[in-house]
């Protein structure tokens, strides 16, 4: 007995130290680049200005000068929360009509939508750019960008609210229809309610998605609806002369997004499960 | 899974009436008349088996178009002879029937010295990175599962990195912390020389540090070490969803179990093998695959880390085929759905199995 409680005491004090450690450890990139963003140009690369130096909120100052970046940010801001809104308009139907009515093809359905993610991005890019640019004529419109992200993200929207609602008993449902409750009063009164964490969480895990993607939205975008990604690619450091700069207008894309997940992590990480916890 | 999932699908559930879906089995023509009741039943029995057809055709006609419009046209490129600019021969400037190249595009790329190359190391990368974040993941994951003082921060601060965008991650990890001068890595390996240097003066242990050679920082855009940088950033960035995912499924793990195992003298490690490890199959499998997904079609950090010199996966070589020969760039493209095909038959087969219990 004496020697478990020993391990119990010495893991009191070990467990949380090596919890801590890791923790600090992942987080200090992230820290790092905040810490850069309050130093000059010439302090961020000098080794003796390393921890001792007068922080300075000039990055931040000059931001709007050397980077354009409220328009980028607004982009983002649009573009993101309205292929989100679609996405979930689209996808709750579906992934309602998969649940509580699911035909023998439900599972194929679902399995061909994720596929549809794998398919690769750049071996479409070309045909893209050629319809949009050329045909359709909606290359580097706003419009453009959320129906790319919606699009993007479709499958993992359906799959998440599907896991959900597949957790939410039949009976309700069925008890409202024995009510004589429409099928669009059923999701509105019934479903969105008692699965609204499900909802919220998948909202949540879409908007980050839409945020940090960095593929269609530089490429199909030349200013016009351009959003944060492009602006981090387009203006990495040639040879690190600007690491000041360059970690202020960072720091300005990644902080909406981080503080927005800080806030709902709760809500998240409840949410994250993709049907994985029974 | 692409190609092959969608014909088949396509015809059974919107072109083939099995007898229990369709409506007139159950009401035969002949006694549809004006009744009330009747006109109930069949209003109940189309809202029954009609209504979730209409609710989940907007989103599959979206990914349906989405998917075969592009895919199509790149199919159509990738046989014939189709470039941006050319001099000698201003005809292949513009796609047409009359170029056809046949397989000729895709021999081309066979044989480009980059493609096996590039197919090698998208499965290294992908393989990599999944490796790292579930065995990191479940560690950390069963590290943090107990309760202990600062437990919210901590998972504050382990979860932030999967909410920075992939081009800041790149930024960030090549230039302030890989750079082997002004990075991190540079000021700490050039801190320890000097430490050591100045330990070389001392009496007797001097002559011990007098062997210790002169590190060289590493420069993670060379050629064989810019797969290592990228493989580094992007597990950094998705350990934390792993992370997260096991953590939930951990919460749900049952505990009268695992007390029964430790009162029969069961070690910890044995119970994280005979108990924990099978709990967490479903969440692995869910982690395995959604990141698969996101790997596969890597592309930013490549771009940022090296430009893809030494170090590039499909994806990145469409990329580089694609500013003139577009032609080549599609077959690239098909060979890339391919190795995706391959993949989902695996993963798709593996999460598939569990969906729907």
């Amino acid at each position: 007995m004496a020697t478990v409680a020993q391990q119990s005491n010495l893991s009191k004090v070990l467990w949380p130290l090596a919890a801590w450690t890791i923790a600090l450890i992942f987080f200090f990139p992230i820290f790092w680049l905040v810490f850069t963003s309050f130093k000059t140009d010439q302090d961020a690369v000098n080794p003796e200005f390393l921890f001792r130096f007068t922080p300075t909120l000039e990055n931040y100052t000059n931001m709007t000068q050397n980077y354009d970046y409220w328009k980028f940010a607004t982009n983002s801001v649009i573009t993101s929360t309205f292929a989100t809104l679609f996405a979930l308009v689209v996808g709750v139907p579906a992934a309602y009509a998969m649940a509580f009515n699911p035909s023998r093809h439900t599972k194929d359905i679902l399995m061909w939508m994720l596929s549809t993610k794998m398919l690769p991005a750049a071996a479409v890019l070309y045909p893209m750019t050629f319809l949009t640019k050329n045909m359709l004529g909606i290359y580097d419109t706003h419009f453009l960008v959320i129906l790319v992200l919606c699009l993007v993200n479709l499958p993992i929207v359906i799959w998440m609210l599907f896991t959900y609602f597949k957790e939410i008993p039949k009976e309700i449902i069925e008890a409202g229809k024995m009510d004589g409750v429409s099928t669009w009063g059923e999701i509105k009164d019934i479903l969105i309610p008692l699965a609204w964490g499900g909802i919220a969480s998948t909202a949540l895990l879409t908007f980050i998605f839409c945020w940090n993607e960095a593929y269609w939205t530089v490429r199909l975008t030349t200013f016009n609806a351009s959003t944060l990604s492009t602006l981090i690619e387009g203006n990495r450091a040639p040879e690190g002369l600007f690491f000041g700069r360059l970690s202020a207008v960072s720091t300005a894309a990644i902080a909406p997004i981080v503080v927005l997940g800080w806030f709902c992590q709760k809500q998240l990480v409840a949410g994250l499960t993709f049907g994985a916890v029974k | 899974m692409i190609g092959s999932i969608f014909p088949k699908l396509f015809l059974y559930v919107w072109l083939e009436q099995d007898a229990g879906s369709s409506m007139f089995a159950e009401f035969p023509p002949a006694t549809l008349n004006l009744n009330a009741t009747l006109l109930r039943k069949v209003t109940r029995a189309m809202s029954d088996r009609t209504l979730p057809r209409i609710l989940q055709t907007p989103a599959v006609i979206l990914l349906l178009v989405w998917m075969l419009v592009p895919l199509s046209m790149t199919l159509y490129f990738s046989f014939i002879r189709y470039v941006l600019n050319s001099n000698i021969r201003p005809e292949w400037t513009t796609p047409s029937l009359s170029n056809w190249r046949g397989f000729g595009n895709y021999g081309y790329v066979l044989d480009a010295k980059d493609f096996w190359f590039a197919m090698q190391n998208s499965v290294i990368i992908v393989t990599s990175i999944l490796l790292i974040t579930v065995v990191l993941g479940l560690g950390i994951a069963v590290l943090i599962n107990r309760k202990f003082p600062g437990r919210g921060i901590v998972r504050v601060l382990l979860i932030s990195p999967f909410f920075v965008m992939p081009a800041v991650n790149a930024v960030l990890w090549i230039n302030m912390i890989l750079d082997p001068v002004l990075g991190l890595q540079g000021l700490a390996v050039g801190g320890l020389n000097s430490l050591i240097d100045g330990l070389r003066d001392f009496p007797v242990l001097g002559y011990f540090f007098n062997l210790w050679p002169v590190i060289e920082p590493i420069s993670f855009r060379a050629t064989q070490t810019s797969s290592i940088a990228v493989i580094m950033m992007v597990a950094w960035q998705w350990t934390p969803f792993a992370v997260l995912i096991f953590m939930t499924s951990l919460q749900s793990e049952d505990e009268s179990q695992k007390e029964a195992a430790t009162l029969d003298g069961a070690s910890p490690w044995s119970q994280f093998i005979n108990l924990t490890i099978p709990h967490l199959g479903r969440p692995i499998a869910i982690v395995i695959m959604i990141q698969s997904i996101f790997h596969l079609s890597l592309y930013a950090e490549i771009e940022i880390v090296s430009r893809g010199n030494g170090n590039k996966n499909l994806p990145y070589l469409i990329g580089e085929f694609a500013n003139n020969n577009i032609g080549a760039a599609s077959a690239t493209g098909i060979f890339a759905v391919i190795l995706a095909n391959i993949i989902a038959i695996f993963l798709l087969r593996m999460v598939g199995k569990t969906l729907m219990d």
